[in-house]
């Protein structure tokens, strides 16, 4: 099983403040590995450096071996590297297909391509048809995206992330402001995504114990910047004292 | 060495007029995140009144002496364009600032011809009669003492505001609503009010500093169009939203007006332009201006 | 806008704009050459505007530059062909646009366009110092070309702006037209419109942001060049205060009057300008408050602009008859 993508002795310090603490860590094929932490630990630090938004201080950040510090969203989207958001994000004014179709170009390398028609593309139709068909919104397709309901505007954003057939995808709390009972649902959505798009591994970014429990195969858990543990979900769960920092204690009335 | 000086203070007297418009654009903007392009036909409008006005006030037989204040007081009486204006300016907020700007350009049209069908095409001017305060005179130096009343006036709306805002509870709350519209609201402020009130401000500045320009300079119908890109210039060179960026900006772009005058009079206005170029590339916030938003 | 509707748009009117010198009086007809020039100029405009998101205020320079190369090409260095200064201003224009856009396109909003501002009024005022070189506030002559190799010499200038010229500048708008469209509806074009609603969420979608706003720009300088030559051709000067903000202002009314989020809008915008302010000129001497207010009747109610309502129609007509 290779390493995707790994930290190494990552410390991020912003003046005197110190976000990020010497942490490595790592996602290897196969791995659906949870970040979690109370907030201000440094998961947004560890996820922004993990994605080349930002570049470490000191130590390392690698994606399939090569140093990504601080090379941009851009660049890691072409080499393989996706990212889903919070904060559902969509542009407004174009259709579901357009908006998945613009990953298809990016992951194609059509973008350079000004004088030949959209329309007329089937290698990037058919694409875009398919990526639209796992998340149920191939009846959709021709629908402006500002028009779609709150539940839709999510799956189009998760979508195009899925489009760019990366190796690796994080997510960003993803079922936040999702209802309880549809969280499964929308996990096993992205589970079985992944799997028929050929993504290798996954980082999730959760408040959500149920579901970090439930799908992790590794947890990492951070605090005060520090990497407090890095464990599979049964040793993670059966330590009190790990969860307590991690949650906050259980409140006996 | 005295024509320098001259000079020199000819651009200090610019730059008074200068400030009070671009203070009142930061205004509108840092509360109301409006660029006013309209501002420079304020200023027409206070300069075209303000002739208008102490013609009509020579004939009734006023005083000379009293030109001053009087331009000041023809100023702040345009003032009542304010409100209707801002109200049409309330019908775009929230949408997008091209749309905001836009309707800024429609205003700068309409002014065109509200000053060609008042005032006619020609440029109007007032005659000499300023020159009843004096002037100071120092070997070949001589400076009117009615531009160096503008001066002090200048400085002394600089330090109004400044302490206005700063230590009066209502410069507290155009502050707060200016940081965070949705805030204010949220803790009870009338924001239109606010609105209104600020708007109303900035035209009064502008009105007043261009009835204040107008014993030294003639009103003409280029006037709300040419001064729009100093006024924006300084704004920028001094930081959008700024009140310090106001003022040094308008001392900036005075001085290298005149000093270009003086070294360089082929490059005189090309640069300021450079600067604001210089500016916006090295320092896109200006000198005191705060983050890009 | 699906390929049939819009084929049917452009197809009919190019052939109403073929058949005007024979229904209209030449006095409309040559009112129309400035159109071509503009509607040229604002195709590009609205590459940087409706598709990209990016107001700029200072875009006549553009223009400025098509004419005064018009100028210097013809005049001083004597080309006659009127396709070689016509391809000569593009390149100029897109080898200004470079530098001026890598400048710019790191902004948005208020700050681009106030660059922008600042851009185009950093060449007036050095059209209009430089005297010597540009003829200052007089500016310079245009004299006429040959098109397509021919200098129609038994044509005076209005018969030859009302003939030959006019399908030749209608020929280019064709030209100019097609070409947009393509370049709209690429996988490029498609990457424009990702920048323009959320720069942010395409970055992650692989989308070179900063590259596509220069690349945008610079499309849209050269089909401002070619406007520019146009109108100085049709005038036969070039002058300062075709680079003025308020020209620049100008170009954006027309944009916004035709509706930017509609291919067509900024033809549509520059033909009702034109007529529009052709029609006011005649009626009052206060006809720039007239195009002011309409202009602001817009913004306020109707901001999808002319090509909107038009194309918003049938839904209300729909409504009504239901």
């Amino acid at each position: 099983m290779s390493t995707l993508l790994e930290t190494r002795n990552v410390s991020k310090a912003y003046g005197v403040f110190r976000a990020l603490e010497n942490v490595s860590m790592s996602v290897a094929e196969g791995e659906l590995v949870s970040v979690v932490g109370p907030n201000g630990a440094g998961k947004t630090t560890l996820v922004n450096l993990l994605t080349g938004l930002l570049a470490p201080t000191s130590g390392e950040v690698l994606f399939m071996d090569k140093s990504i510090a601080g090379v941009g969203p851009v660049a890691l989207a072409d080499q393989g590297l996706a990212r889903a958001f919070q904060l559902i994000q969509i542009f407004p004014k174009l259709t579901v297909a357009e908006t998945i179709a613009a990953a298809v170009v990016s992951r194609q390398k059509k973008r350079w391509r000004m004088l030949s028609q959209l329309s007329a593309d089937t290698q990037i139709h058919g694409k875009v048809r398919k990526v639209a068909e796992i998340f149920g919104l191939d009846s959709r397709l021709d629908t402006i995206s500002s028009a779609l309901s709150q539940g839709e505007k999510k799956l189009l954003d998760v979508a195009s992330a899925f489009a760019l057939d990366p190796q690796i995808i994080l997510f960003d709390e993803p079922t936040s402001g999702v209802s309880t009972a549809d969280k499964h649902t929308m996990m096993k959505t992205l589970l079985g995504a992944a799997k028929i798009t050929g993504v290798k591994g996954i980082v999730l970014v959760e408040h959500d114990m149920d579901l970090v429990s439930a799908y992790s195969t590794r947890i990492i858990a951070l605090a005060g910047g520090r990497l407090l543990a890095d464990l599979p979900p049964k040793q993670f769960f059966a330590d009190p004292h790990l969860i307590e920092t991690v949650i906050g204690k259980r409140r006996t009335h | 060495m005295s024509a320098f000086a001259n000079i020199l203070a000819g651009g200090v007297f610019h730059a008074a007029v200068l400030f009070l418009v671009a203070a009142g654009l930061q205004l509108v903007f840092g509360v109301q995140k409006i660029v006013n392009l309209a501002c420079g036909s304020f200023y027409a409008l206070g300069a075209y009144f303000g002739i208008t006005f102490i013609s009509y006030a020579t004939q009734l037989g006023i005083s000379p002496w009293l030109i001053f204040p009087g331009l000041i007081v023809s100023g702040i009486l345009l003032g009542f364009i304010g409100p209707p204006i801002e109200r049409l300016l309330r019908t775009v907020y929230g949408r997008d600032e091209s749309f905001q700007l836009l309707l800024t350009f429609a205003l700068v049209l309409i002014f065109q011809d509200v000053f060609k069908f008042f005032w006619g095409a020609n440029p109007r001017s007032l005659d000499s009669a300023y020159l009843i305060y004096g002037t100071l005179n120092a070997g070949d130096f001589s400076l009117p003492v009615y531009n160096l009343l503008v001066i002090l006036a200048a400085i002394a709306v600089a330090a109004g505001l400044g302490a206005f805002l700063q230590r009066t509870n209502y410069g507290r709350l155009l502050r707060a609503t200016a940081e965070n519209r949705g805030m204010a609201e949220a803790l009870g402020v009338d924001v239109r009010r606010i609105y209104a009130a600020v708007f109303t401000l900035g035209a009064v500045l502008g009105t007043t500093a261009g009835a204040l320009v107008v014993p030294t300079a003639a009103a003409s119908l280029d006037m709300a169009i040419e001064f729009v890109i100093e006024a924006f210039a300084v704004v920028v060179i001094g930081g959008l939203g700024s009140m310090r960026g106001a003022l040094f900006g308008a001392l900036i772009v005075g001085l290298i007006r005149a000093l270009s005058i003086v070294f360089f009079p082929e490059f005189e206005v090309l640069a300021i332009y450079v600067i604001v170029i210089g500016v916006l590339i090295f320092r896109p916030v200006g000198l005191f201006g705060k983050s890009l938003a | 806008m699906t390929i049939s509707s819009a084929a049917v748009t452009a197809l009919a009117g190019t052939v109403a704009l073929a058949l005007l010198p024979v229904v209209a009086p030449p006095y409309y007809v040559g009112l129309m050459i400035p159109f071509f020039g503009y509607a040229i100029a604002l195709l590009g405009f609205n590459l940087l505007f409706g598709y990209t998101g990016l107001l700029s205020f200072g875009h006549a320079m553009f223009l400025g530059l098509g004419a005064y190369g018009a100028a210097v090409l013809s005049g001083i260095f004597g080309i006659k062909q009127f396709e070689v200064v016509l391809l000569a201003v593009i390149m100029t224009a897109a080898l200004v646009a470079v530098p001026i856009a890598f400048l710019c396109a790191r902004y948005v909003g208020i700050f681009f366009g106030m660059l922008t501002l600042a851009f185009g009024m950093l060449f007036y005022s050095f059209l209009f110092k430089f005297y010597h070189l540009t003829g200052g506030d007089s500016g310079m002559r245009v004299p006429r070309m040959n098109i397509l190799g021919f200098a129609f010499e038994r044509y005076n200038k209005i018969e030859f702006l009302a003939g030959p010229f006019y399908y030749y500048c209608l020929g280019l708008l064709v030209i100019a037209g097609l070409l947009m469209w393509r370049i709209v509806h690429s996988p490029f074009g498609l990457h424009l419109q990702t920048v323009r609603d959320n720069a942010h969420k395409a970055e992650y979608l692989g989308v070179h942001v900063r590259r596509f706003r220069l690349a945008a720009f610079v499309i849209s300088a050269a089909f401002g060049a070619v406007g520019g030559a146009i109108l100085g051709f049709r005038i036969g000067l070039a002058d300062p205060e075709l680079v003025y903000w308020t020209h620049s202002g100008q170009l954006v009314f027309m944009a916004v009057l035709g509706g930017f989020s509609n291919f067509f809008g900024p033809i549509v915008g520059a033909l009702t300008y034109t007529l529009l302010q052709d029609q006011l000129q005649s009626l009052t001497e206060y006809w720039r408050s007239m195009l002011g207010m309409i202009l602001a009747l817009i913004v306020i109610g109707f901001p999808e602009g002319i090509a909107g309502l038009a194309a918003d129609l049938p839904r209300r007509l729909a409504q009504r008859f239901v």
